[in-house]
């Protein structure tokens, strides 16, 4: 909370309204930009990617040829190679013509229902992402902010090494070499090598707030500690860390803020995050303002609820 | 006879900047005896407290507590530690935790007692400095007497055999002051033997075995309360007391 003017009546309401009418200018200012230039807006070809009533997909277990029922409502998929063969009758229409080829993973036939359209299913990708990626930063950032602080000069210098390279070099060629050189050398999927990048590479910035956060206890908590017989360790993981992390949490969520948007870079691998579905949806659209804007939205989506809910932690860490 | 549980013999301590903040510093201390330890800020008292739990290092001399060289590396610390009481002059209370798990911590994690146990030990230990009724509390919420009754508390939830406090009443308001050294008189009454680091010469003169006077890293006098402070000691004593006996 910022202090209060001294010696001065606060009338905050005559502050919203000033609050509005910019926002409202901004708007305007956006509206009548947009209809400057000549460009017919199509919002209504955004939610069938965002949420597809088309149903969803019924398709191919294995290589092979589509046999229809005469009835229709029925089909079976012989295998190519094997004696295997599959039928299948929950769908709702046919994609695919009696004696066509198809292969593993083609579409044969739809289902009714209500689907995620593909920005959703980038959203819920960046989701997994960030969440692992979350995870596996705090990990990698408390041990190396406890080297920082260490009294081994070796495990300072790892760590100090680590955050200087990270911190050095940018992410988008970090990302880079982790799937072109890492991801090679050991075999690693797309997800995973994005992950391991942006863990790594959030992990050095929480490395610096963990150390700050350490190192904001007073020097007397870790004495107080070790007095009572507690060894180092039993003194960082009970006295310590506790009271850091809580020092911490504000510099730690705009972090992982700052982690949910980098994650829009791994879309240069193949990954089909929200920016590359985006990406992809402007190409089928021809509606690159609409999609985009559809895009920020739903990271504003992510982010959002991450400092709301690290603003309940604080408030509930909140006692002292 | 009676039983040395600390011995200090020839202790220097001298920072990278050549001050020697202990000078050949030799101190023994008995079995249910409290010694005070006064002279001026910067006279290495506080040091010298810090250094028989190592706290803090030192350069030269050895250290015995309780039959083990502190500052020898093969020492089990830890063990040693859960055996000397230590109370800050900055109380250093845990302020994430409430005042019952400030005292249950240590037990349940180095002592390795029970939940149930350590919670009774530690509602009586409250009881003990008069805080039963604040067991729920954090320690942001009490008052800064409440709160070193509290670290007494703590320190003596390991069961120890000796006790060092360093300046518990000085981070004090005034009136707060009394409550602490209550809670102290009554712990020397009942036997413990305590290293006092202090500026209440009241205090000194009424519980004290013997005070050391220390002046520039140095121990000038050990004497009984009663010699120590009729002024017939040491000339730079002499000084000191004029000075806070004054006001």
């Amino acid at each position: 909370m910022s202090p209060a003017d001294p010696g001065r009546a606060v009338r905050p309401w005559g502050w919203y309204v000033l609050y509005a009418a910019v926002m409202a200018a901004l708007g305007y200012g956006v509206y009548a930009a947009a209809q400057r230039v000549d460009y017919n807006w199509h919002w209504e070809r955004i939610p069938q990617y965002v949420v597809s009533f088309d149903g969803e997909e019924v398709v191919a277990p294995f290589d092979g040829f589509v046999k229809l029922a005469d009835d229709g409502r029925s089909l079976e998929v012989e295998s190519l190679r094997t004696a295997e063969r599959v039928r299948i009758d929950a769908f709702d229409r046919v994609l695919s013509g009696d004696g066509d080829l198809v292969f593993e993973g083609d579409a044969i036939a739809m289902r009714s229902g209500i689907a995620a359209g593909p920005l959703v299913w980038g959203l819920w990708l960046t989701l997994k992402l960030s969440a692992l990626s979350l995870l596996f930063a705090l990990g990698i950032g408390v041990v190396a902010g406890l080297g920082r602080v260490a009294h081994n000069p070796a495990a300072r210098a790892l760590s100090a090494t680590y955050v200087e390279l990270i911190r050095g070099t940018p992410l988008l060629v970090q990302i880079f070499i982790f799937y072109f050189f890492v991801g090679t050398v050991m075999n690693l999927s797309a997800f995973t090598a994005g992950v391991a990048a942006l863990s790594v590479f959030t992990g050095a910035y929480v490395a610096e707030i963990v150390r700050a956060g350490i190192e904001a206890v007073p020097r007397g908590q870790m004495e107080a500690a070790r007095s009572l017989g507690l060894s180092y360790p039993q003194a960082m993981r009970h006295v310590v860390l506790p009271q850091a992390f809580k020092k911490s949490l504000p510099s730690l969520a705009g972090q992982f803020i700052n982690l949910i948007k980098d994650s829009s870079l791994v879309s240069v691998m193949a990954l089909t995050d929200l920016t590359k579905a985006g990406r992809e949806v402007v190409s089928s659209t021809f509606s690159p303002f609409e999609v985009w804007f559809t895009v920020a939205a739903m990271y504003l989506l992510l982010t959002g609820a991450l400092s709301i809910w690290v603003r309940r932690l604080e408030r509930r860490l909140a006692h002292d | 006879m009676t039983e040395v549980l600390i011995e200090a013999r020839g202790v220097c301590k001298t920072y990278g900047n050549g001050v020697a903040a202990l000078d050949e510093v030799s101190l023994t201390v008995a079995r249910g005896e409290v010694v005070c330890i006064v002279g001026p800020s910067g006279s290495g008292k506080s040091t010298l407290l810090r250094t028989l739990n190592a706290m803090e290092p030192i350069s030269a001399g050895e250290i015995r507590v309780l039959g083990e060289a502190v500052h020898d590396r093969r020492t089990n610390l830890n063990r040693l530690r859960t055996r000397v009481g230590m109370v800050f002059q900055a109380f250093n209370l845990f302020p994430h935790r409430t005042v019952l798990q400030n005292l249950m911590l240590a037990p349940r994690i180095v002592g390795g007692v029970a939940d149930a146990q350590a919670r009774e030990q530690a509602l009586r230990l409250l009881d003990k400095v008069g805080l039963g009724d604040k067991h729920d509390q954090y320690p942001g919420q009490l008052s800064g007497g409440q709160q070193q009754r509290v670290a007494i508390a703590r320190a003596l939830a390991m069961n120890p055999q000796i006790m060092l406090f360093d300046e518990p009443t000085s981070a004090l308001d005034p009136e707060k002051v009394g409550e602490v050294l209550d809670v102290m008189k009554a712990l020397a009454a009942e036997g413990m033997t305590m290293c006092v680091v202090t500026h209440e010469m009241g205090f000194a003169r009424a519980v004290a075995s013997r005070v050391v006077f220390m002046d520039a890293g140095r121990i000038c006098h050990v004497d009984e309360p009663q010699r120590f402070f009729d002024g017939s000691g040491h000339p730079r004593l002499q000084a000191f007391l004029g000075q806070v006996l004054q006001g």
